[in-house]
């Protein structure tokens, strides 16, 4: 009897190593595939050997030359502009975002199901669309060229109330009836969002402050019109791209690419911070109460 | 929950308040077209023997090699004219190919003063983006650049911008793998390439470097705009001296080791040969060292006959936005004058090697005395001068490149030829001809599909056409692709029976309004503008 059960298990054992196996090899590779041109990037943002595309991956000679040339160029600048941007654009979009979110979820007031409807016909134009009549706005009101930070901003948060879908979706699941006891116990609808909902929420305010970041940070058609031929209004997308022309290229293919890096690594930081909340809150919302 | 609402309340009025404060603050220094602005009132000494005196802000745009030494250079202007202007000028970088992107994108907010390539003359004169040069400026040219340079800046006999550099491109080699005699033969140049297993870089899928085959076989492709941006071309590509040029662009891709790239970046990767421009010329430096060869483009053998490739010239100019401010304009004029100089183009081909243009300047001997900028000048005398080419002309000239590397069949290089032709034919009657837009089509003036167009030979074109049944039967004829309103019910005089009488106030848009639907044949004397409607 002992010696079935062990016969079986061993034979559990060896067929479950096998398929971790065959999964870690299809896990590698995949990963290698993906962090490939990630790699190909930061090896050769140190490449100081010279400043053109090359076809070798691993540089002769390294060195923090790109890096120390970005920070005398513009791209400070740019950086800086991006940062800020995305910075405020993430913190105002996700207040709006949540109250958006917290007054369609818990209140009924005439015209609710109305306003939804609207906001979903207004959501289904593309917002490039507006991009031309927004920039004459923006100019009118002087918030292009090296103004273009604030114009901006605007841009990206004007509409945010409209992205209120997954954040009341995933308040919609959290019981009325903890409302009601705090409101019996005296709290005031402030109250009530601060203490009861935000907190159970936390994945969904993660989620709604990442989305809101990202967005600015890789934006470039808005931005480039907006920051028109101006390097001081440019974001980093729209200023590193100027470098792309054939007669620039070979003197700024690895400063590129450390540009690139650069830009990367406070979105990495974000996403390896907030990481755990972002899977809950991309699929909280996805269930309805 | 009031409170809160006053508060955001008050946000918003903040912020509109805000908003009005910023508008009238950039206002003035926005718009360059205030009158007699920071020029005009700034100069105290504004007397009339220095009429141009004043401190003006400007915005600049050059490309980013150029940006420190263009500052030098208005630094230097201010010190050193004669006018009493100081300019408080802004360098942006902004690139020549760019350039005109960008300007016709929005000319008010736009660089007063601008570096661009040729291919964009027509376009940005076509905005509004350019200033007229006056006579002096004009003369000032003329005398200092040669005639294909001065023909380059001249639309409908007026010129529009300053020569700055040529825009052209040549062969770079590797002097240790290409001797000297094989410089002058692409068919030597791909034997040694082969015989050192190295890389012969010609973008040859690309319209701008395949076209020197074309060219040096002896065909011709001319584009050209009149004062009114109407576009014509002379193209004979499709011809027997076309073939010779499909032949001899089969040819060099054939070898397995040329590469369809422009990039002095290749010698690093193993070529031998790259057919590029001046910009790379620091690159290929940088990489072959003293091995470093420039020469003009070689002759290539098709049935034993040498053709020289006639690679395409441009130019990169300085351009003048125009100004409503006169005085603002003219010393712009000054600056964009002292920026071409000849003195000033050998101090830019001294800090970032751009060939001159200018003839003195061309002519020097620390000019001639450097290999590449010699192969460059060598290549300017045959070279094919670069129009105003066709946005939709390079697709068209790619697919060529493309058709010559699938196959060595010349029936399929004819079959080719003859769609490159019916390309241009299409790319035409979409730039050139009247239409009668209307109700009947939707006011249709661009797609080809509903257009409603007026042929015939000569001055007079017609159509016939039927007008249906609506409740306004009304059109005009207008140049494709534009709304203009200079041909329609004003100018008809045969058949003003058929139609209601013009009347600026209820028909501001000069529409011609048939009275009743039916066939009507509309025909317009392009020479005399008068237009006829004949019913049936």
């Amino acid at each position: 009897m002992n010696e079935t059960i062990e016969k079986r298990s061993m034979g559990l054992k060896a067929s479950r190593t096998l398929s971790n196996t065959i999964i870690y090899i299809i896990l590698i590779v995949m990963s290698v595939i993906w962090l490939f041109p990630f790699i190909c990037i930061v090896l050769q943002s140190f490449r100081i050997e010279s400043t053109w595309n090359v076809n070798y991956v691993v540089p002769k000679q390294w060195g923090w030359d790109n890096y120390k040339a970005l920070w005398t160029s513009d791209f400070k600048t740019w950086y800086l502009n991006t940062f800020i941007i995305a910075l405020i654009v993430a913190v105002i979009q996700t207040v709006i975002v949540l109250c958006m979110s917290y007054t369609l979820s818990r209140f009924r007031f005439k015209l609710r199901n109305g306003l939804m409807r609207f906001m979903l016909i207004l959501g289904m134009f593309p917002g490039m669309l507006t991009m031309i009549i927004l920039y004459r706005v923006l100019k009118d009101l002087g918030m292009t060229q090296s103004n273009a930070v604030p114009g901006l901003i605007l841009v990206y948060i004007a509409s945010s109330g409209m992205g209120y879908y997954v954040s009341k979706g995933f308040f919609d699941t959290i019981p009325k009836s903890l409302d009601e006891a705090a409101r019996v116990d005296g709290a005031t609808r402030a109250q009530v969002l601060n203490k009861i909902i935000l907190p159970l929420a936390k994945p969904i305010v993660i989620y709604t402050i990442l989305t809101a970041f990202m967005g600015p940070w890789g934006d470039f058609v808005f931005a480039r019109y907006v920051s028109f031929g101006t390097s001081s209004g440019m974001n980093v997308a729209v200023g590193m791209w100027n470098w792309l022309t054939p007669d620039m290229i070979n003197q700024r293919y690895t400063m590129f690419c450390a540009g690139g890096v650069i830009v990367a690594i406070p979105v990495a930081i974000l996403f390896m911070c907030l990481q755990k909340y972002y899977v809950e809150g991309v699929t909280g919302g996805a269930v309805k109460g | 929950m009031k409170k809160v609402l006053a508060m955001i309340l008050a946000l918003v009025m903040i912020f509109a308040l805000a908003a009005c404060g910023q508008q009238a603050a950039s206002a003035p220094a926005a718009s360059n077209d205030a009158p007699a602005s920071s020029g005009g009132s700034d100069a105290p000494a504004a007397s009339s023997d220095k009429p141009l005196a004043g401190t003006y802000d400007i915005t600049v745009w050059c490309p980013d090699a150029e940006v420190e030494l263009r500052k030098a250079m208005i630094d230097e202007f201010n010190k050193t004219n004669e006018d009493g202007i100081v300019f408080n000028a802004t360098v942006q970088n902004v690139g020549e190919g760019d350039a005109a992107t960008q300007m016709i994108t929005d000319v008010e907010a736009g660089a007063d003063l601008y570096n661009f390539a040729s291919d964009q003359f027509a376009r940005l004169v076509q905005a509004n983006a350019l200033a007229k040069l006056g006579t002096k400026a004009a003369e000032v040219v003329k005398e200092g650049n040669s005639a294909a340079a001065v023909d380059a800046v001249t639309i409908g006999g007026e010129m529009y911008a300053y020569p700055l550099t040529d825009n052209g491109f040549f062969m770079y080699y590797d002097k240790s793998v290409i001797s000297e005699d094989a410089v002058g033969s692409m068919d030597k140049i791909i034997e040694a390439c082969e015989a050192a297993q190295k890389y012969l870089a010609f973008d040859v899928g690309n319209g701008w470097y395949l076209s020197a085959y074309f060219f040096g076989a002896g065909c011709v492709s001319k584009w050209s705009t009149d004062a009114d941006g109407h576009w014509n071309v002379n193209d004979d590509f499709n011809s027997d001296k076309g073939l010779i040029a499909m032949k001899g662009l089969n040819k060099i891709q054939a070898s397995p080791f040329h590469l369809s790239s422009s990039s002095a970046a290749e010698f690093d990767k193993g070529a031998a040969v790259v057919v590029t421009g001046l910009w790379d010329a620091g690159t290929a430096k940088e990489i072959l060292g003293d091995n470093l060869g420039a020469a003009p483009l070689p002759s290539f053998t098709v049935d034993g006959t040498d053709y020289a490739l006639k690679p395409f010239m441009g130019y990169k100019f300085i351009g003048v936005k125009t100004q409503t401010d006169a005085v603002k304009a003219a010393a712009l004029h000054k600056l964009a004058q002292y920026l071409t100089s000849e003195e000033a183009q050998l101090k830019r081909f001294e800090a970032v090697t751009w060939a001159p243009v200018n003839l003195n300047a061309a002519a020097s001997d620390a000019v001639k005395a450097n290999p590449v900028i010699a192969a460059d000048m060598l290549q300017q005398q045959n070279c094919t001068a670069q129009g105003q080419v066709n946005d939709g002309w390079w697709t068209l000239a790619a697919a060529l490149g493309a058709t010559a590397k699938e196959t060595d069949d010349v029936d399929t290089y004819k079959a080719a030829l003859q769609t490159y032709v019916d390309g241009l034919e299409k790319l035409k009657s979409l730039r050139e001809g009247l239409l009668f837009v209307g109700a009947w089509n939707g006011w249709n003036n661009a797609d080809e599909a509903d257009t409603y167009i007026l042929t015939g030979d000569g001055d007079v074109k017609s159509l016939t056409f039927e007008v249906p049944q609506s409740d306004y039967m009304g059109g005009r004829i207008v140049n494709i692709g534009s709304w203009e309103n200079g041909m329609g019910a004003a100018q008809v005089k045969t058949g003003a029976d058929l139609i209601q009488a013009p009347d600026p106030d209820s028909n501001p848009d000069n529409n011609i309004v048939f009275l009743a639907p039916g066939t009507y044949t509309v025909s317009i004397d392009t020479a005399s503008g008068e237009i006829s409607i004949v019913a049936g």
